[in-house]
């Protein structure tokens, strides 16, 4: 499991291992890091798991989180970043991560229940209302309902800007595309927006994109405001296409 | 867009009846999977009835659009996939009905999983513990969420996967065909491309054999239908308790002219680099 430090130049302070629940970090003595300093909000900020990757968000601290020097209003982190709150710094510690199992061994045989069986809707309820209790406070805060758009920086398409209104977005050369890429060496079908429950995922599909200049390595949620490069474009940026991804009230 | 496909089902180790049930639809590009449940040989009957309704009513609609429409239709999904939806909804009623009509019936049930392809669309949709992956560039993804007691704690982080793994409340579902009068159907739609490997799996094959495992056979072998019968092997080899079905359908691009290869060519990145940044 991957840990933060907290640290006040070079002294260890605490550390605090950040898995299920959101670790929250504030000036009020109940957050799991606490910082008694005044230029530290009550609930500054808090770090959390989302598909995988540590995220820290601010909470709308009057002072601002800072990861690396920048102030973020919420980033995902990785190993050694530092989170700069007030003159206290967080470091990020991943390196104490239990190693992924990918053991290619057989799964552990487990002790189950012989016969499938599904729980009436009675159950159902029960079952899930302590999970409910538990799991609610991980949730993200339900934002209001604003409408996802794609916003083209850079490239030849077919519109400069795209609401995304169904299931499965298409980016590519393709009729079928929605995002409609021009060009002689655009790919039929370069990319694809997928929206879940939880929001909305961009996927690989001929070409690997890119997110605020990462590769992505899997299904990447978006976030309000993320850059997209689609195309990395040649010489002079020739053939580039880059798309904003924005939430418009 | 070419497809090859390869299917196999087996009752496995322990035992003694095989509720699993699968239909390729090859002309509709049509795959679906369904695990029966209850005792006796009620879990066959449910999932038989799960995949022959949801056939028969895609074939209808295919051959006429104003066939009858169950549940309701979603702006957000193209046609196919509401298709998909509303033949899910009508297996529903049917087993409710056959579940109704024998009190030695009750508690029959089955999971549903169907994919329906439309030149590069993949319409997808699924009640229950059966699973869609794709193997693209070698990584494999898992498509759908399991309406499992389990998966559900996990994903409000109740339990860590691993945990989830070695349950005993594994065979729990919290959605099913058959026990309520209404069903909520997960539905979604994917762009395939050329290279692509959809999979589609009763939970015999996954509580037996690891992700990497599965990816690892359909890379490592060169037909549908091999990767198939391997991938069941695998699952009886580590025990076999439960039935297990799989469909593979890898896909291949027709090649379209020079501009095709061209775009190709000129997109090879260096790919080892590229590849070796994957897990």
């Amino acid at each position: 499991m991957a840990k933060l430090v907290l640290k006040f130049e070079s002294t260890v302070l605490k550390e605090v291992p950040v898995g299920g629940r959101p670790v929250m970090i504030g000036r009020a003595p109940d957050n799991d890091i606490p910082i008694d300093n005044l230029a530290v909000s009550n609930y500054h900020a808090r770090v959390y798991t989302e598909a995988g990757r540590l995220v820290v968000e601010d909470l709308d601290s009057l002072n601002g989180t800072f990861v690396n020097d920048l102030r973020i209003e919420r980033t995902t982190l990785r190993d050694g970043d530092s989170i700069l709150i007030g003159k206290h710094h967080i470091v990020v510690d991943e390196a104490h991560e239990a190693a992924v199992p990918l053991d290619t061994g057989r799964k552990v045989s487990a002790p189950k229940v012989d016969e499938t069986m599904v729980l009436d809707t009675r159950e159902r309820r029960q079952m899930l209302q302590a999970a409910l209790a538990a799991g609610e406070r991980s949730q993200l805060a339900p934002s209001r309902l604003r409408v996802p758009t794609l916003a083209v920086l850079r490239g030849r398409t077919n519109q400069n800007e795209y609401v995304i209104s169904s299931k499965l977005t298409v980016i590519g050369s393709s009729e079928m595309a929605t995002i409609r890429l021009r060009g002689w060496f655009a790919p039929e079908v370069a990319a694809q927006i997928n929206k879940r429950d939880d929001g909305y995922y961009l996927g690989r599909a001929e070409i690997i994109p890119k997110v605020n200049g990462q590769e992505i390595l899997g299904p990447t949620r978006l976030n309000d405001g993320d850059l997209i490069e689609v195309l990395p474009g040649w010489l002079f940026g020739i053939g580039q296409v880059r798309l904003n991804f924005l939430f418009r009230d | 867009m070419g497809i090859e496909i390869g299917a196999r089902t087996d009752v496995g180790r322990i035992r003694s009846n095989n509720e699993d049930s699968y239909r390729v639809v090859a002309p509709l590009n049509l795959f679906v999977l369904s695990d029966g449940m209850g005792g006796e040989s009620h879990g066959e009957v449910a999932s038989a009835l799960a995949v022959e309704i949801v056939a028969t009513h895609c074939r209808e609609a295919s051959n006429n659009v104003a066939a009858p429409f169950y549940g309701e239709s979603k702006p957000l999904l193209s046609e196919k996939t509401n298709r998909l939806a509303s033949a899910v909804h009508l297996a529903n009623r049917k087993i409710r009905e056959a579940a109704q009509e024998d009190p030695a019936r009750r508690g029959m049930g089955a999971t549903i999983l169907a994919a329906w392809m439309d030149g590069p669309r993949l319409s997808l949709v699924h009640v229950g513990d059966s699973r869609a992956y794709l193997l693209r560039a070698g990584e494999l993804e898992q498509l759908t969420s399991d309406h499992s007691l389990v998966a559900e704690q996990v994903r409000r982080g109740l339990l860590t996967p691993q945990q989830a793994d070695a349950s005993e409340m594994q065979s729990v579902l919290i959605r099913a065909l058959g026990t309520d009068a209404e069903v909520e159907i997960d539905a979604d739609e994917h762009v395939l491309v050329d290279g692509d490997i959809v999979l589609l799996c009763s939970d015999g094959l996954t509580r037996m054999v690891t992700d990497p495992e599965i990816a690892s056979t359909l890379l490592t072998h060169s037909s549908a239908q091999a990767a198939a019968d391997r991938m069941v092997e695998l699952a009886n080899e580590y025990g076999g308790e439960d039935n297990a079905t799989v469909i593979v359908v890898r896909i291949h691009q027709e090649s379209d002219g020079l501009f095709s290869y061209l775009r190709r060519w000129m997109r090879r990145s260096p790919a080892p680099t590229a590849e070796g940044k994957g897990k």
